[in-house]
C-alpha cells in the first residue's frame, strides 16, 4: 500500500529531530577540524533525511481530492520528478504548444504508445507548464491499467481517470481538458515493429464525445515513447495468472525486475497539430455514422501526418 | 399542495423509519403518521397509529391495502428493507421484493397519491469498469454476491414496471449511498468503527457517503413535496479510502483479495449469508453515484462526504469518553 500509517513516521521524526539536537549539542560547538577537506555537515544531512522520510510513500497527502480523485498535493510534490522527465530524462521538444486554444475546454488525442500512460502523464504535465491559463488535462487510462492493484490510486492521483464516455463528457462539460488514446488497448499492446502506425480508432466515440459537448479537437503526436518501452513481443498464457492482458517482453523487462521497468532515456518530441473545430455541427451530427467515420478517419490522417513529420525530423532515437 | 391525508410508514422500526416519523412529527404536530412493523415503536408509543403488519405473509397486500384504506393514507413511505445481510436468505427474499411487492399490490388497490421508497446506491454494484459519477439511469448491475443488493435489485425492477402502469401516483425511488452520522449504525459503520479497518491490498476506491441528517431531510421532502422519479442521495465531494482513515487517525490493513476472500468465505457465509467479495468488492472498486439531481430536487447537502465522516468519527470517539 503506497502510504506509511499514521504514528511511525510521527515518531521516527521525532526521534530525527532528537537526534539532531544531540549531535548539535556534541559537534556544534567544536570548530572544524583544521584537515584540508571540509567537514560533513551533518546538520543538512540530516534535514535531508528529514525531509525524504515525510515523502516517503506520499504520506503527507491533502484531505481533499477533486472529484476524479486527483490529489493537487501529490502532484505538486510530484512536479520536480515530472520536471526531470520532461526536461532532462526524455528531453521532450513541444513543436506546436503555443497554437492551443486559448480558453475553454478542449479534447486532446494523441497516439496510444508504450505501455505504461507516461505519454499521457507528460502531455498533461507539458501542457500545464507552457499553457497560459495553466490548464493540467486530465489523461484517460485503458481499463486493464487503471484497474490494475496499486496502479490505480497512483494514476488518480496524478490526475488519470478511466476512459469511459461518462467520464471524459463531464470534464469536457466542466470546462476542463482531456488527453484520449482512442488506440485503446491496441496501441499501448503494439510491439516494436508496428511502432508509429495507429491502429483502428475505436468506434469514432472521440469525434462523437466532440461533436455533443463541442469541443475542439487537438490532433497530438508523441514520438519516442514507443522507444522507452520497445515491446519485443508479447506473452499471453503467463499473463492470465496476474490478469492482464499480455505479458510484455522488452530488452530490459523481466530479465531485469523491477528494474526492467524503468523506461529507457530516447529523446521525444510531443506535436501539437492545429485544433479542429466541429462547432458547425449541430448535436444531430452526433448520430450522423457515416459522418462520424469520415471526421475518425479525417483526425487519424491529421495524426499520422504528425507522426511522420516528427519521425523525419528526428535524427535518431538518442536525438 | 397541502396533505389532508396520513402519512404511513412501512418499516417503522428500521432507522429511517423512525427517525423520518419523529421529523415529520416535530416539523407538522399536526401530521397523522401511521407506522407498520413487525413490533412496537417504543419511542414514539402515542404519537404514532401503529399496525402490526407482517409483509412476509401472504396475505400482507390485503391487510396492507387495508390498513391504508380505513387510515385514509396519502402518502406511503416503503422503508421495510433489512439493514444488514442476515443468514436466512430466504427470509430477507420475502421481505425485500416480495414484502415490496405486496405493498405494491396494496398501493394499486388503495390509490395512495405519493409512494416513497427508500432504496441504495449500493445496487449499482462495485464494478472496474464503473464510470466515476454512475447517474440515475446507469444500469443497476449489483453484486452477484450480495444477496439483499439482488433483492432490492428486484424491487427496483418491480417498481419501474408498476410505475408505467399507474401513472396517477407519484413514486420517488432514493437511492441513499452509505450512510454515516453519530446516531446511524450498520455493518458498514461497524466495519469503519474499528480502529484497525481491513482494506484490499493495492487498491484504494473513491468513497462516498452521504450523512444521516442529509439523508433523512431528503426523505422528508419527498415525503412532503412532489418529486416523481428517481434520485441519487449522497453527500457532496468524493474521498480516497485511505484519506479518510487517515483522517480519523485509524489504521488501515491492507489485506491480499484472493486469500482473504478464501479465508473468510465460511466465517462469512455464517454471519451474513454472503461470501466476502459481497462487502469486500464496495472497498475495491469504485460505485460513487451523482447526486446533482438529488440535490437539485431537494436542496444541497449539509454535510459533505468528509464532514459526515468526522461526523461519525467523532461522535464515537466521544462517546468513548462519557
Amino acid at each position: 500500500m503506497t502510504d506509511a500509517e499514521g504514528p511511525e513516521p510521527d515518531l521516527l521524526r521525532r526521534a530525527l529531530v532528537e537526534l539532531r539536537q544531540e549531535l548539535e549539542a556534541r559537534l556544534g560547538g567544536d570548530p572544524a577540524p583544521g584537515s584540508g577537506r571540509g567537514p560533513v555537515d551533518w546538520m543538512e544531512l540530516f534535514e535531508g533525511l528529514r525531509r525524504r522520510l515525510s515523502t516517503l510513500g506520499m504520506s503527507e497527502r491533502s484531505g481533499e481530492v477533486d472529484e476524479f480523485g486527483m490529489d493537487e498535493v501529490v502532484v505538486r510534490r510530484t512536479e520536480p520528478l515530472l520536471d526531470f522527465l520532461l526536461e532532462r530524462w526524455w528531453r521532450i521538444d513541444l513543436p506546436g504548444i503555443e497554437g492551443l486554444p486559448a480558453a475553454g475546454p478542449c479534447l486532446l488525442v494523441a497516439n496510444g504508445s508504450g505501455l505504461l500512460p507516461y505519454d499521457g502523464l507528460m502531455i498533461s504535465h507539458a501542457v500545464a507548464r507552457h499553457h497560459p491559463a495553466h490548464v493540467r488535462p486530465r489523461f484517460l487510462v485503458a481499463d486493464w491499467l487503471i484497474t490494475l492493484p496499486f496502479a490505480q490510486p497512483f494514476l488518480a492521483r496524478l490526475g488519470g481517470i478511466r476512459a469511459c464516455r461518462e467520464n471524459a463528457q463531464r470534464i469536457l462539460q466542466r470546462g476542463g481538458w482531456a488527453v484520449a488514446f482512442p488506440e485503446g488497448v491496441k496501441g499501448a499492446a503494439k510491439v516494436f515493429r508496428q511502432r508509429y502506425r495507429l491502429q483502428r480508432f475505436g468506434r469514432g466515440g472521440v469525434v462523437r464525445l466532440a461533436i455533443e459537448s463541442r469541443t475542439p479537437l487537438v490532433p497530438v503526436a508523441v514520438v519516442g515513447a514507443e522507444e522507452a518501452h520497445p515491446v519485443l513481443f508479447k506473452l499471453r498464457t503467463p499473463a492470465r495468472a496476474f490478469g492482464l492482458p499480455f505479458l510484455p517482453v522488452t530488452p530490459t523487462f523481466p530479465w531485469l525486475g523491477p528494474l526492467g521497468l524503468l523506461p529507457l532515456p530516447s529523446k521525444w518530441s510531443i506535436r501539437f497539430g492545429e485544433a479542429i473545430s466541429l462547432a458547425h455541427l449541430g448535436p444531430e451530427a452526433a448520430t450522423d455514422e457515416l459522418q462520424v467515420q469520415r471526421l475518425t478517419a479525417e483526425l487519424r490522417e491529421r495524426i499520422q501526418a504528425l507522426l511522420e513529420q516528427s519521425l523525419a525530423e528526428r535524427p535518431s532515437i538518442w536525438g | 399542495m397541502e396533505l389532508t391525508g396520513a402519512i404511513a410508514i412501512t418499516g417503522l422500526r428500521s432507522f429511517l423509519g423512525t427517525r423520518l416519523a419523529e421529523r415529520l412529527l416535530q416539523r407538522a404536530p399536526g401530521l397523522r403518521i401511521v407506522g407498520l412493523d413487525l413490533r412496537r415503536p417504543y419511542r414514539l408509543e402515542g404519537s404514532v397509529r401503529f399496525h402490526r403488519v407482517d409483509l412476509t405473509d401472504p396475505t400482507a397486500a390485503a391487510r396492507v391495502a387495508e390498513v391504508l384504506e380505513r387510515e385514509g393514507v396519502e402518502v406511503l413511505v416503503h422503508a421495510a428493507f433489512r439493514r444488514d445481510p442476515s443468514p436466512d436468505v430466504e427470509y430477507d427474499h420475502e421481505l425485500e421484493t416480495l414484502g415490496s411487492l405486496h405493498v405494491l399490490h396494496a398501493c394499486s388497490a388503495v390509490k395512495v397519491r405519493r409512494l416513497v421508497v427508500a432504496s441504495s446506491t449500493t445496487l449499482y454494484g462495485p464494478w472496474p469498469d464503473n464510470p466515476n459519477f454512475l447517474s440515475e439511469s446507469h444500469p443497476l448491475r449489483g453484486h452477484p454476491a450480495a444477496h439483499n443488493v439482488r433483492n432490492r435489485i428486484e424491487t427496483e425492477e418491480l417498481l419501474a414496471e408498476w410505475r408505467e402502469r399507474h401513472p396517477e401516483t407519484d413514486l420517488s425511488v432514493l437511492r441513499l449511498c452509505w450512510i454515516m452520522g453519530p446516531s446511524h449504525w450498520d455493518r458498514v459503520s461497524a466495519h469503519f468503527a474499528r480502529p484497525a479497518v481491513t482494506t484490499v491490498l493495492g487498491y484504494d476506491p473513491l468513497l462516498q457517503f452521504v450523512h444521516e441528517e442529509d439523508a433523512l431531510n431528503a426523505l422528508e421532502r419527498a415525503t412532503l413535496e412532489r418529486h416523481p422519479g428517481v434520485f441519487n442521495v449522497v453527500g457532496s465531494g468524493v474521498l480516497p479510502l485511505s484519506t479518510l482513515l487517515r483522517l480519523a487517525g485509524k489504521r488501515s490493513l491492507p489485506v491480499p483479495a484472493p486469500l482473504w476472500y478464501r479465508l473468510l468465505r465460511w466465517p462469512l457465509q455464517g454471519a451474513t449469508g454472503d461470501p466476502p467479495e459481497a462487502f469486500y468488492d464496495y472497498l475495491r472498486y469504485l460505485w460513487v453515484a451523482d447526486g446533482e439531481r438529488g440535490w437539485a430536487a431537494f436542496g444541497e447537502p449539509v454535510y459533505s462526504t468528509k464532514e459526515a465522516w468526522i461526523s461519525f468519527v467523532s461522535a464515537r470517539r466521544l462517546r468513548r469518553y462519557r
